[in-house]
């Protein structure tokens, strides 16, 4: 990665977090959820490219980082953005890897980590459970599969089969039917590419926007539990209270770490989308323990802002409703610790036959 | 600071550092192999054998991080911390020397006279000179500042009267670091007017008496000082600021491998019976803790990366030994559901005794080098709560 990457990499990271501090507020998240869109948001984020992060400069895009969307997705988190930005960028990002064209427009990830859709002559067939990003997009983006191999296909998502639903934290989740639909678009097989390898992609996606809000969740306790006075002084100087902090802090920071290490993993690995034993490794890791955070931190959080927490208007809510439902998404900590284990008996287990791994440690310690 | 936010850099490994990787685990293979040890659990406090700390001097794997002069090799921390990873998961017999090489060495070369750096260090690093810590005191434990062992001004040097408690692997120790009062206290300044004292343990007036403890090891020890004379060279650094270097030596300790592999060996144990059969539900049980101990790995190594860049970072190194002792303990509670632990260690069974010695040792762990109570209050003090 030369200089100039890293340059701009920053450039759009500084842009990035003025304009969510500015357009971003805890009125336009709680508002998105009572009917009034972000718009201004919504606008002011395609005009700055966000969107286009992971999209090459050949194809219209900024040409950043893997690392620069990660930081881009983990911001957001962070202000609970009220817009699907991380849906949208991964959606432009399998665009361009399959070379298709990318708009400057949202666009709906149709992909949840469950069996992908069927093609079969040109025409699509399946379920998808969970898209993301669909109210605002103006195309969906699908991966299918046909004979072990994948492409990327492209409707508009005006003329699919739709049925609305949100997350636990109001984030669009579609349910989408497809019935060899004919896509607007439809890539070559790509390669490189897995199902599996795109849902461990999804999967530290998530976990990304699980440490990003965690570190909210910690800096709201720690404001809050500063200002709030009971017997005569703040919350903070009680001992059972900092414990609890420090416990915030704790979970928060083994998810950053775990979410940093799979980051620089996957963006140095010459086939991010392969689904190979060492992405898995690191990317299973950071979801568990992401997953596993994102149920200790809200409990002590809410339990230091006493009911104020409780309340809709104090935004503590928005990130705990956030990673409540982003820790069942693409694999819990139960589905991927279970992988992990697997993965690392049979490594163990098969040494004889000239696999690497002949003790848990060297798995650890990879 | 305050601050919420951490960041944990990667470590710059280099070929050299595989290199010494392999090296070390060819060493511990053959080691075993051989009948060299036998692994033990918590092998960083339970496993003395000071012949197998010979052996590791002569293969100039202590004090790798000293100038050369004084027996080191220059090499990086990053060095260091592989050799200790790789002793810890190997259950090697390494307590003899922990401490010296960990933390006194690094003390003496920051404090000690250049006569003591020449006399000590080359021994320490030949893994022939062992120290121990005298901190703690019957009447002192997370209250380090109230020690009462004091020293007074004799002439030519210092006489120094007082009980040190629980002191690691004292019997096999030539030296021990000894935390004094030599000025009067000050309720108002109560860190001040504490001093470090290097001793030799076989000066006139030191008793060394071995505490057993709960699983059965003889490893600490209470140490009686009565009038023990010392020249007024065995003082580490200025007169009056021990309390300062106590702190910067134990914000660097916090944060290394032993802080969450002390049971590793019972992990591994248990996966490497339980691989070829394992059930979706114990494959779950695994894959939580590795994944944990990758992400530990990751807050850890990161620290030794901060402090690498001329860091102190004394939050999140509190952070790693809270986490990580935290969860040596989980590990184990963790495997019964597997392998409960039923028999008394010297039962035949390796896995067995390796639980079980993991379950003996495991209140340990949260208590050794300032309980997590105390941490939890350097965190939050970090934060800005205090
Ligand atoms: C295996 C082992 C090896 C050791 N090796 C050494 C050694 O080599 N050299 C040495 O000097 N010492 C050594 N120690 C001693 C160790 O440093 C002390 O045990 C530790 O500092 C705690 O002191 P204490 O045991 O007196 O407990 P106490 O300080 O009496 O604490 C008892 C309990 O009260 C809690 N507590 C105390 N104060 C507070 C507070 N302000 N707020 C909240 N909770 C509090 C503690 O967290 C703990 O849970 C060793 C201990 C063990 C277990």
């Amino acid at each position: 990665m030369g200089f100039d990457m890293e340059e701009t990499d920053q450039l759009i990271r500084d842009t990035a977090h003025r304009l969510f501090t500015d357009q971003c507020d805890a009125e336009t998240v709680n508002g998105s959820e009572c009917g009034e869109a972000p718009e201004r948001l919504q606008k002011a984020i395609l005009e700055a490219g966000l969107t286009l992060a992971w999209v090459p400069e050949a194809a219209g895009g900024v040409g950043g980082s893997l690392a620069l969307g990660f930081s881009l997705i983990r911001q957001a988190a962070g202000f609970a953005l009220p817009v699907p930005l991380a849906d949208t960028l991964v959606a432009n990002l399998l665009l361009a890897e399959s070379g298709l064209e990318i708009a400057d427009q949202w666009a709906a990830l149709a992909m949840d980590g469950g069996e992908l859709p069927v093609l079969v002559q040109g025409k699509v067939s399946g379920v998808v459970e969970a898209a993301s990003g669909m109210p605002e997009a103006e195309v969906l983006v699908m991966p299918v599969t046909q004979g072990g191999q994948i492409r990327i296909a492209v409707f508009t998502p005006s003329v699919v089969d739709v049925q609305h639903h949100e997350s636990l934290a109001g984030e669009a989740r579609s349910r989408i039917t497809l019935n060899a639909a004919v896509p607007d678009q439809l890539s070559d097989p790509v390669d490189g590419m897995t199902a599996d390898g795109l849902g461990q992609f999804c999967a530290l996606v998530r976990a990304c926007q699980i440490a990003g809000a965690l570190e909210k969740m910690g800096e709201l306790t720690v404001g809050y539990v500063k200002e709030r006075q009971q017997f005569g002084r703040p919350l903070g100087k009680f001992q059972a209270v900092q414990h609890k902090v420090a416990d915030i802090a704790g979970e928060s920071a083994i998810s950053g770490a775990a979410v940093e290490q799979a980051i620089r993993m996957i963006s140095s690995h010459p086939a991010p989308f392969d689904g190979s034993m060492d992405i898995l490794l690191p990317v299973a890791t950071a979801k568990v323990v992401a997953s596993e955070a994102a149920g200790k931190v809200p409990r002590d959080a809410h339990q230091a802002h006493g009911a104020m927490g409780f309340s809709f208007e104090y935004p503590l809510h928005q990130y705990s409703r956030r990673v409540w439902s982003w820790r069942e998404e693409f694999g819990s900590e139960f589905y991927w610790s279970e992988r992990l284990g697997m993965a690392v008996a049979s490594e163990i287990d098969t040494h004889g036959s000239g696999k690497s791994a002949t003790r848990a440690w060297d798995v650890v310690s990879r | 600071m305050e601050s919420v936010r951490f960041n944990f850099p990667a470590p710059q490994i280099d070929e050299s550092v595989d290199e010494l990787r392999k090296e070390v685990r060819a060493f511990l293979e053959e080691e075993v192999r051989s009948g060299g040890f036998t692994p033990v659990t918590d092998c960083w406090c339970a496993g003395i054998d000071p012949e197998f700390s010979r052996k590791l001097g002569e293969k100039g794997w202590i004090g790798v991080t000293w100038p050369r002069q004084y027996g080191g090799r220059e090499l990086s921390a990053l060095h260091r911390y592989v050799i200790t990873e790789e002793m810890l998961v190997a259950g090697a017999p390494v307590h003899a020397h922990w401490i010296a090489d960990r933390q006194s060495g690094p003390l003496i070369l920051a404090t000690g006279t250049e006569e003591m750096k020449q006399k000590i260090l080359p021994q320490i690093a030949a893994g022939k000179c062992f120290v121990a810590l005298g901190l703690s005191e019957p009447e002192s434990g997370s209250d380090l500042a109230s020690v009462r062992t004091r020293a007074v001004r004799v002439e030519g040097g210092w006489e120094v009267t007082g009980t040190k408690l629980w002191s690691s692997g004292a019997q096999q120790c030539q030296y021990m670091t000894v935390l004094a009062r030599t000025g009067e206290r000050n309720p108002e300044k109560r860190h001040d007017g504490l001093t470090q004292f290097f001793i030799p343990l076989d000066s006139p007036g030191v008793t060394v008496r071995g505490i057993r403890d709960m699983s059965g090891v003889e490893h600490f020890n209470e140490s009686h000082f009565e009038k023990v004379f010392v020249p007024d060279d065995a003082v580490l650094g200025a007169v009056g600021e021990g309390w300062k270097q106590i702190t910067n030596e134990l914000a660097l300790e916090r944060s290394g491998p032993e802080r969450f592999l002390s049971t590793f060996v019972a992990l591994e144990k248990a996966l490497q019976q339980g691989a070829p059969n394992m059930s979706g539900h114990q494959a779950a049980v695994a894959g939580s803790i590795i994944a944990r101990i990758r992400a530990l790995r990751a807050m850890s190594l990161g620290v030794a990366a901060l402090l690498g860049q001329g860091h102190s970072p004394e939050v999140e190194a509190a952070l790693v030994k809270d986490l990580g002792t935290r969860f040596e303990q989980d590990i184990i509670e963790r495997l019964r559901e597997f392998w409960p632990v039923r028999m008394k260690q010297g039962y035949g069974d390796e896995l067995q005794n390796l639980m079980a010695d993991s379950l003996l040792r495991s209140p340990s762990f949260t208590l050794r080098g300032g309980t997590n109570e105390i941490l939890k209050g350097i965190i939050a003090r970090g934060m800005g709560l205090r």
